[in-house]
């Protein structure tokens, strides 16, 4: 009879343990406070509501998600901090943020070997050296911005551009491969100005407008590009406006009002206004964990989704190869990805020599108060020319 | 010379922003010698009670408005009650490192709404465009910034030269001893002069809201923008803030107008002022307008 007992009693704990999902530990760090958190703040709600939605479908089975957004305040010293936690305690993929966060850790991420999946698409995040482990969630800014140009070089031939960029290495990342770019494209970049956040941008408009520019391209963030285009439609200017992912968006269009109309913006991810599977999915999630309607319209929610996305299903690849969840077997999933995500307009796609996830790109016109495509998805069709050569 | 009015008109208009926010940080400066660092703070608390009123009650901008001027008024005040009295007397080092501990909590207690990140704009509540004239256009919300310093510079004026208080807070400003001997109370002096920066730091983020949005970050920088201001025109000086804001205003935008084409990535704007304001206060230590002070040892 003792015997009997204690075989149940076996028995029931070994069930407990096999029904137990195994903990997977997935840390962000980015800026939900400080600077960008503008946009760093729905950016780790995507992230949240990805994981949460991902555990309650059971999308991984035998897995339990626990996923930690951490607020670094935008200073690589915590980002640093955060990241070092992450590995000691084993976690098998790590989500990145900024640019100088990243550019700073990549060492550190090639000698620890842990994939890296920032929010920054600086082409030198995966350029070498020590660039095995990190993955950009789509196309680079570099891309973007030539993406742009070229759309530009179609609906303008010849016409004279000014680059207005951010006074960081963020701005700067795609400054040489648009000059390149522009050059094939018969397209003239007069000026790059770098502009930081002011009150008034009267001065170097007028240069732009002396010097005949008819676009100016962003690598900006939306704050100091919505002041410009307010300060050009004051001046009765008659320049377009254009920029890459983080220059647009729903925040460009609320901060700059009418001024937005006929902005050009370039992008891999769906807006949630669109009619289309990816916006369905996306309120849906912002519904279900209670997100306001301004988390839920920005471009940065499902970009953090996609972000988790990426790094879950890495994890179900390896899960399924019947292999531990670890760095190792996450970055070799990884590297075997073609994952038809629903938040982007084009697969998520890696291999050793290629870590850009989404490669297509579109362009969209802020028209009435909405950005709407104004190209289907393609490909850069010089990027990879000026920027590797081939 | 069209552009170059162009850009001395803006450069002005950009300059009496800079004056507004420098006015309450001066007002400060001027009635106790406290340096606060926690004026961008103020900046921000004033513009986001201005939004928060403007869009949760749904008052027209102009009244949530005053609303704000007068909140941030009355935190103003006590933070002087709270804060800084217990400090009266103290080093001035002491005083400066609770200003920057200031900074911090507030910047905290605005991260706890909903204001702390994202970019937020005022509901419209100037027409849209602005004014042209002779090829040079400026924009209503940089027009009311010229007003609110016009204005706020004459009710100072007024009130320092006429006003009973306005006079006690100069004795004050010169001569805490002497003009407690002769009844002043300067703690009220004190306080009246935070609530005062603080109405003044409010006007200042509704401005900068109303031009380029609000966001936590740009309005504390604002903040931080008035120490060149207030350096270049004596940090004791109302007239110098007012003239000190201007110069730099006027300085940036020349200096992006003619020097940054020269320059790879330009951003002349944001350093040659500190290239002139080093000039001056080789000339002129204490800034354009400021007290000279003559220590006999």
């Amino acid at each position: 009879m003792k015997n009997k007992w204690t075989l149940w009693a076996l028995v029931a704990v070994l069930g407990l343990g096999f029904a137990t999902a195994e903990k997977v530990h997935i840390m962000w760090s980015g800026a939900i406070t400080g600077p960008t958190s503008d946009a760093g703040k729905y950016y780790a709600q995507g992230i949240e509501d990805y994981c949460s939605w991902a555990n309650d479908t059971g999308y991984v089975a035998g897995v339990e998600f626990v996923c930690e957004t951490r607020d670094d305040q935008y200073n690589n010293a915590n980002t640093l901090r955060n990241f070092e936690e992450a590995v000691d305690r084993g976690d098998p993929v790590f989500l990145g943020y900024s640019t100088g966060g990243t550019l700073q850790l990549k060492p550190l991420v090639q000698e620890v070997g842990v994939p890296f999946i920032p929010a920054s698409y600086h082409i030198g995040n995966i350029d070498p050296p020590d660039n095995d482990y990190v993955f950009l969630p789509i196309a680079s800014y570099s891309e973007q911005v030539i993406a742009v140009l070229e759309y530009i070089a179609k609906v303008a031939p010849g016409a004279k551009v000014a680059m207005a960029i951010h006074p960081s290495p963020f701005g700067r990342a795609p400054v040489e491969d648009a000059k390149k770019a522009a050059a094939e494209l018969g397209i003239q970049i007069v000026e790059v100005q770098e502009m930081a956040k002011g009150l008034d941008y009267t001065a170097t408009l007028k240069r732009f407008e002396n010097k005949g520019v008819q676009y100016i391209v962003y690598q900006n963030v939306a704050g100091p590009v919505a002041n410009m285009i307010k300060d050009a439609k004051r001046l009765g200017l008659k320049i377009k406006h254009a920029g890459a992912h983080y220059a647009g968006g729903p925040d460009l269009l609320r901060l700059a009002g009418d001024a937005a109309e006929g902005f050009l913006w370039v992008t891999a991810y769906y807006m949630p206004h669109e009619d289309n599977a990816a916006a369905k999915f996306v309120k849906e999630l912002g519904a279900k964990y209670g997100r306001p309607a301004d988390a839920i319209e920005s471009v940065h929610y499902p970009s953090g989704m996609l972000a988790a996305g990426i790094a879950i299903e890495a994890i179900k690849m390896a899960k399924a190869a019947g292999q531990k969840i670890s760095p190792e077997s996450t970055y070799e999933a990884l590297l075997k990805m073609n994952w038809a995500n629903k938040l982007a307009v084009g697969p998520v796609t890696y291999s050793k020599d290629d870590h850009v996830g989404v490669d297509q790109l579109r362009v969209l016109e802020a028209q009435k108060g909405t950005f709407v495509p104004v190209t289907e998805p393609f490909s850069s069709a010089l990027f990879r020319k000026v920027h590797y050569g081939k | 010379m069209s552009y170059f009015l162009q850009l001395l008109v803006s450069g002005i208009v950009v300059g009496s922003i800079y004056a507004l926010a420098a006015l309450g940080f001066v007002l400060i400066y001027k009635a106790s010698r406290v340096i606060n660092f926690a004026h961008g703070h103020f900046i921000a608390i004033g513009a986001f009670t201005a939004y928060a009123v403007a869009t949760s009650l749904g008052l027209s901008v102009w009244v949530a408005a005053l609303l704000a001027l007068g909140f941030t008024a009355i935190v103003g005040y006590f933070t002087e009650r709270v804060f800084l009295k217990p400090l009266v007397g103290q080093p001035i080092i002491s005083v400066i490192m609770v200003t920057i501990g200031l900074a911090s909590v507030f910047g905290g207690l605005i991260h706890l709404t909903p204001y702390g990140s994202g970019n937020f704009s005022l509901p419209h509540f100037l027409p849209e465009g602005g004014v042209s004239f002779a090829g040079i256009s400026v924009s209503y919300p940089q027009l009311l910034a010229v007003a609110f310093t016009g204005v706020f510079l004459a009710a100072f004026g007024w009130f320092f030269q006429r006003s009973t208080i306005g006079i006690a807070m100069r004795a004050v400003a010169d001569d805490q001893m002497a003009s407690m001997s002769l009844g002043v109370s300067v703690e009220k002096v004190f306080a009246l002069a935070w609530a005062a920066a603080g109405l003044t730091a409010a006007a200042a983020g509704l401005i900068v809201g109303a031009i380029s949005g609000l966001n936590l970050e740009g309005l504390v920088g604002i903040g931080l923008k008035v120490f060149p201001v207030v350096i270049l025109g004596g940090l004791d000086s109302i007239p110098g803030a007012v003239v000190g804001g201007i110069i730099i205003g006027v300085l940036e935008n020349l200096a992006s107008g003619y020097l940054d084409a020269y320059i790879p990535g330009g951003g002349t704007g944001d350093v040659f002022p500190f290239f002139v304001l080093l000039l001056v206060l080789w000339f002129k230590p204490h800034g354009l307008f400021g007290t000279e002070e003559i220590e006999r040892v």
